[in-house]
């Protein structure tokens, strides 16, 4: 903050004036939503579902082929 | 008191105004919340693809969207856009500075971008006339390199910057649409909220900030860390954001809530976190550190679950593609690979 010039300190001060006014959700209700969230997806996350990698196009299928 | 002094004052009690508002909040913790998750399994995820080409250290890489190609940027002073599935190089593009530090590949597929110690963000037309890939632009405006650069379209990109901003700029015009000034500190990384409404800057101020891309403002700062943010990401629904430091952790912060979640570190770890990237669902995290591997993280246990081993040099940049299949983690030992 040291480095700051006066208008670049009146920038700053604006700026904390408007984070101070952002709306906060609770906790108990942000961070169950986000568990929640993650745990709907883990099904569709192909490092997580061994199933989902069933097909994986990185892998070679098959022996070699004689071009 | 002076003007700078009763400012000063201010904006120390503004920002102890911000640390009680966000006390008032956190009526619980994510441990709290997952203390009945069982731990995910250990992940071991195989190099499946080796990408070779680069004759030097790699900066970094970007996937495509809804593809299997990416592009890596390294200083032999070459960009070169990959088919990961055959490790075809389908583009390899000699750049004027071969300083690089950072490339981005544009949504459409239809451009790619990269710039670096020439203080410039190069834009680059992938689908020319006679399939020649040529300079399209070239922003020019930052008073310091360029770290780190992202698409919002074929006509905006967002750049970041050792000048200590990030800027929006028209690409049709080569011109800055918004300057986002308010880091204390070179801008290392920047990452696009999946709305494209919102982007995140992580910097040598030790801060991560949310910047509102219509507004112009800042919305957001989060604290906590005690060294340069090198790596950034959004959670993949947009709702929080991850940083990676030089202080060798990585955290999450929880936007709605305005709140630091919790800390991702281990005492065997004391490197630094080069990148970063989530996995599809964002329970596991992929980090890049400076000791040559990635650590996969357990996201809501903060529990080490894997390590990606294979590069013999630090790892810079890693990537998810956008369908979570694949992992490319570049290195400074000049090569890519796919993982999974």
């Amino acid at each position: 903050m040291e480095d700051l010039d006066l208008p670049q300190m009146k920038r700053e001060v604006e700026s904390l004036q408007y984070q101070l006014a952002i709306s906060r959700e609770k906790s108990s209700i942000t961070v169950t939503e986000l568990v929640k969230w993650i745990e709907g997806c883990v099904c569709d996350d192909p490092f997580l579902n061994p199933e989902l990698m069933r097909a994986n196009p990185w892998v070679e299928k098959g022996k070699c082929v004689i071009l | 008191m002076g003007e700078m002094e009763a400012l000063r004052k201010e904006a120390d009690n503004l920002k102890d105004q911000i640390t009680e508002a966000r006390k008032v909040v956190q009526d619980t913790t994510l441990q709290e919340a997952v203390a009945g998750t069982a731990l995910v399994g250990r992940v071991q995820l195989k190099t499946r693809k080796t990408l070779r080409g680069h004759l030097a250290k790699i900066y970094a890489m970007h996937w495509g969207t809804d593809t299997k190609f990416c592009v890596s940027a390294s200083q032999d002073g070459k960009l070169i856009v990959w088919d990961t599935l055959t490790t075809n190089k389908v583009n390899a593009i000699p750049l004027k500075s071969s300083w690089v530090m950072t490339c981005a590949y544009a949504p459409s597929g239809n451009m790619v971008a990269c710039g670096g110690l020439d203080n410039m963000c190069s834009i680059y037309n992938l689908k020319g006339k006679d399939g020649n890939v040529k300079v399209m632009r070239e922003l020019a405006a930052h008073t310091g390199y360029l770290s780190c650069c992202r698409f919002l379209s074929d006509s905006e990109i967002i750049t970041s910057s050792g000048d200590c901003t990030c800027v929006l700029w028209d690409i049709e015009t080569g011109t800055e649409k918004t300057i986002f000034a308010g880091h204390l500190g070179d801008c290392m990384s920047l990452a696009v909220s999946p709305d494209f409404k919102m982007f995140i800057s992580g910097a040598c101020d030790f801060t991560a900030k949310l910047w509102d891309i219509r507004e112009a403002t800042c919305r957001q700062t989060f604290s906590g860390h005690e060294s340069d943010i090198n790596a950034i990401g959004f959670f993949p629904n947009g709702n929080a954001v991850i940083t990676g430091s030089d202080d060798a952790t990585c955290k999450l912060y929880d936007l709605r809530a305005d709140q630091e979640l919790v800390t991702y570190q281990d005492s065997g770890i004391m490197c630094g976190v080069t990148s970063l990237a989530p996995s599809l669902s964002g329970r596991l995290l992929l980090a890049g550190y400076d000791d040559f591997n990635v650590n996969i993280w357990d996201m809501l246990k903060a529990e080490r679950v894997g390590v990606l081993a294979g590069h013999d040099n630090r790892v810079s940049c890693i990537g998810v593609s956008s369908d979570g299949m694949a992992c490319c983690t570049g290195s400074w030992d000049s090569f890519l690979k796919i993982w999974n």
